[in-house]
């Protein structure tokens, strides 16, 4: 895989709040505090926007001008594109449209404006709209895995020469739906649901531009454990990342993970057999919740913006895993500026 | 490096596997009937595309079909009988499970799942509390995927791409490009979606649903019929093909991809022009090339002139037939452009041109199309261009060629 260089990032982190909402179980959740559609991106074209979309819309705009890419809908760009993670779309939207076709005295009294946001390449397909960007597009599924398959999508997108730069991003929606359904599948227990979005524009490390945010992905792995097999799958990936960046286990300082819960240290055992060692371990949903397929993307995120913060310090090679359903597994080698 | 197309799995309407569903094909069989998998008397339109005759149980050796969702199933099923097509023997695959991908395309997942989940809420007075967790549990997309994997111990990649109604062409591409950067030996690429409720009731509150038949390039066309299936097919590199003496049903010879960037849901002719030249540009090959055109072929009014003024805008007068298999299976969302593929692949393997279906009258405004009306020719197919375009002006175009 082509190491990628990140250019700019836009992030919407969550902070922890009550929900003002019988329909959500009685726990705390992690919300974008404050995120206001209209106020954020206009009335014009965004009536329709469900949260998701809103969401990951105003995260691609953010990546694009902190990459210093003048983007929009009046000067369309044919050699930029974008790569979506998501887990099922907005669950709200397709649960409630469906939901209409039930309780209506017609099935078919549905609102045809809202048809478009049940189908889950729809916020792909609205910041192509709204940032002018024809090139590539494309949204994949998977949970907490899809953004590292996303980061290898772009990765191969920009390889094969079919655009010159990507925005990759993921979005995640606070709603009933989802919050009930970590609930549900996880008895109770676990880290709070989140919310939240993050975009990067990447491009080749190697096309010769310089600047950005100098964090690179030097090379992402992603496989599958048949028969429950998945840690063993991750500790796969992470070989295959070392191999493939060329980096030696003892270089990599931190172990990002996407653990459900604060007792779950799968990941980083997976991980940490593969390296040899154990680095500082960081859960992202510890701080921001369990954010599905935007928790990686907000613990690659919440590593640019430390950087950003303390740029004095000494940068780190981070690992960056995931663990989806069944038996997916992925992981991403990422290093800050400066590093050794 | 070259990609080569080892085997088919088909689980459509007209047919479970590749030689029931390529009779099919050359027979213009329809496999459209009155909707049974969820109760649509409500509905002015109650036809459908469904796979009457899909039986997990005998389609999955190691799947456990209570645990997956019925597109999930879909997929594994397309994914087993593709195996089975193209001889592999996936104990002994030379470069280990870990060079073994799957990647699937799908529109609405697990739709069913979906609906079911949201039924319990609706009957438990709109609370949630007390859906049944393996419901939840079977609701994640990239589950299509994971069914290929599991079904077949595939340990690579287990990716699923939600692109819509182009998402079997995203995955063949993505596969494409995994087989010629060296990334993986061989690739499982398709799609799968469900007949549902909900899909029913937005297409027909769009007015894109057909009254009876779907009838694309037909002047008098009005609309799709909803769908469903599983299309998949075995990719493999050239050498590794070879190297165990396969079969190799045509070459992968390149994809194109692009964005309209304009309309959710409406298409753009120009970007589809551009899609169409920038998927020739990939193959290595020019309009003069291309033999036959699988079309997207929705059987809108829109759509169809959408697609053949992109058509004609590329081809000129040289446009060769183009034919729309939705007019027999109807439109099966993320698999349709896999049925697309399989189609194109039969057309070059077998030396015929598979039928537009329900065709009665030319429409003055797709001047220069040849849609293979009713009947099935005989053919010498070289290269084939699969087209698939859709929401979120997510285009992708797949072209095939024979083998040289």
């Amino acid at each position: 895989m082509t190491a990628l260089r990140v250019r700019g990032l836009g992030v919407l982190l969550p902070s922890v709040t009550a929900p003002d909402d019988p329909s959500f179980p009685d726990r705390p959740v992690h919300a974008v505090d404050g995120f206001d559609v209209r106020e954020r991106l206009g009335r014009r074209g965004t009536s329709f926007f469900d949260r998701t979309t809103a969401l990951a819309v105003a995260a691609c705009a953010d990546a694009l001008r902190d990459a210093g890419v003048d983007a929009g809908a009046q000067q369309p760009q044919d050699r930029i594109g974008v790569v979506l993670a998501t887990t099922l779309g907005s669950f709200r939207s397709t649960s409630d449209f469906t939901r209409e076709t039930l309780v209506q005295e017609r099935p078919y009294l549905v609102n045809p404006m809202l048809f478009p946001n049940t189908v889950m390449n729809c916020a792909a397909g609205q910041s192509a709209i709204r940032l002018g960007l024809r090139g590539v597009n494309a949204t994949v599924a998977g949970g907490p895995v899809a953004f590292l398959h996303a980061l290898r999508y772009a990765a191969d997108v920009l390889a094969r020469g079919y655009a010159d730069l990507m925005v990759v991003g993921a979005a995640e929606e606070l709603s009933p739906h989802r919050v009930w359904s970590q609930v549900l599948t996880r008895g109770g227990g676990g880290a709070a649901c989140g919310e939240s979005a993050a975009a990067f524009v990447v491009g080749r490390d190697d096309d010769g531009s310089t600047g950005g945010t100098g964090t690179r992905i030097l090379a992402a792995a992603a496989g599958y454990g048949p028969d429950g097999r998945r840690a063993e799958a991750l500790s796969g990936c992470v070989r295959r990342a070392l191999d493939r960046a060329g980096v030696a286990a003892t270089e990599v300082d931190l172990v990002v993970t996407a653990e459900t819960g604060p007792d779950d240290h799968g990941q980083f055992e997976a991980a940490t057999r593969a390296l040899g060692h154990r680095p500082r371990h960081r859960q992202v949903t510890a701080a921001f919740g369990d954010c599905d397929a935007a928790t990686p993307a907000v613990g690659l995120a919440q590593l640019i913006l430390n950087r950003r913060a303390r740029p004095e310090k000494p940068g780190t090679t981070a690992l960056l895993v995931a663990e989806g359903l069944d038996g997916a597994a992925a992981a991403a080698l990422v290093r800050s500026p400066q590093c050794r | 490096m070259r990609v080569a197309v080892t085997g088919l799995g088909p689980v459509s309407s007209i047919g479970i596997g590749p030689a029931e569903f390529a009779a099919g094909l050359r027979a213009g069989r329809s496999g459209i009937s009155e909707i049974t998998s969820f109760d649509a008397s409500g509905f002015p339109r109650r036809r459908a595309g469904e796979v009457r005759g899909f039986d997990p149980h005998r389609s999955l050796r190691r799947l456990k079909p209570e645990h997956w969702g019925r597109s999930s199933q879909f997929a594994a099923a397309a994914a087993r009988l593709a195996a089975q097509d193209a001889g592999l023997d996936l104990d002994r695959l030379p470069g280990g499970p870990e060079r073994a991908h799957a990647v699937i395309g799908t529109t609405s997942g697990e739709s069913v799942a979906v609906e079911a989940f949201t039924a319990a809420r609706v009957a438990d007075g709109d609370g949630f509390a007390g859906i049944d967790p393996d419901l939840v549990a079977q609701l994640p997309a990239g589950r299509l995927a994971h069914g290929v994997s599991e079904e077949l111990g595939l340990a690579g990649e287990s990716v699923t791409l939600a692109t819509a109604c182009s998402a079997s062409n995203y995955a063949l591409g993505y596969g494409f490009d995994l087989l010629v950067s060296g990334e993986a030996d061989v690739v499982f690429a398709g799609g799968a979606d469900s007949v549902c409720r909900w899909a029913h009731a937005g297409f027909f509150r769009l007015g894109a649903l057909a009254a009876q038949d779907c009838a694309p390039f037909d002047r008098d066309r009005d609309g799709i019929l909803t769908a469903e299936g599983g299309a998949v097919l075995v990719l493999e590199t050239f050498e590794h093909a070879r190297a165990r003496g396969a079969r190799i049903y045509a070459e992968l010879l390149g994809h194109g991809l692009n964005c309209d960037a304009k309309h959710p849901v409406a298409p753009e002719w120009t970007s589809i022009a551009r899609c169409i030249r920038i998927a020739h540009q990939n193959a290595g090959v020019g309009p003069a090339d291309v033999d036959y055109v699988c079309a997207h072929g929705t059987g809108t009014p829109a759509n169809d002139a959408v697609e053949a003024k992109a058509l004609v805008e590329v081809f000129g007068a040289a446009l060769p037939p183009v034919s729309s298999i939705k007019s027999l299976i109807g439109h099966t969302m993320g698999a349709a452009s896999g049925f697309g593929a399989i189609a194109s692949v039969l057309a070059i393997d077998q030396g015929f041109l598979p039928p537009t279906v329900n065709w009665s009258n030319p429409d003055p405004e797709l001047a220069g199309v040849d849609p293979v009306p009713n009947v099935a020719r005989p053919a010498t197919v070289r290269v084939a261009q699969n087209n698939g375009f859709a929401f979120g002006g997510n285009n992708s175009i797949v072209i095939f060629g024979a083998v040289r």
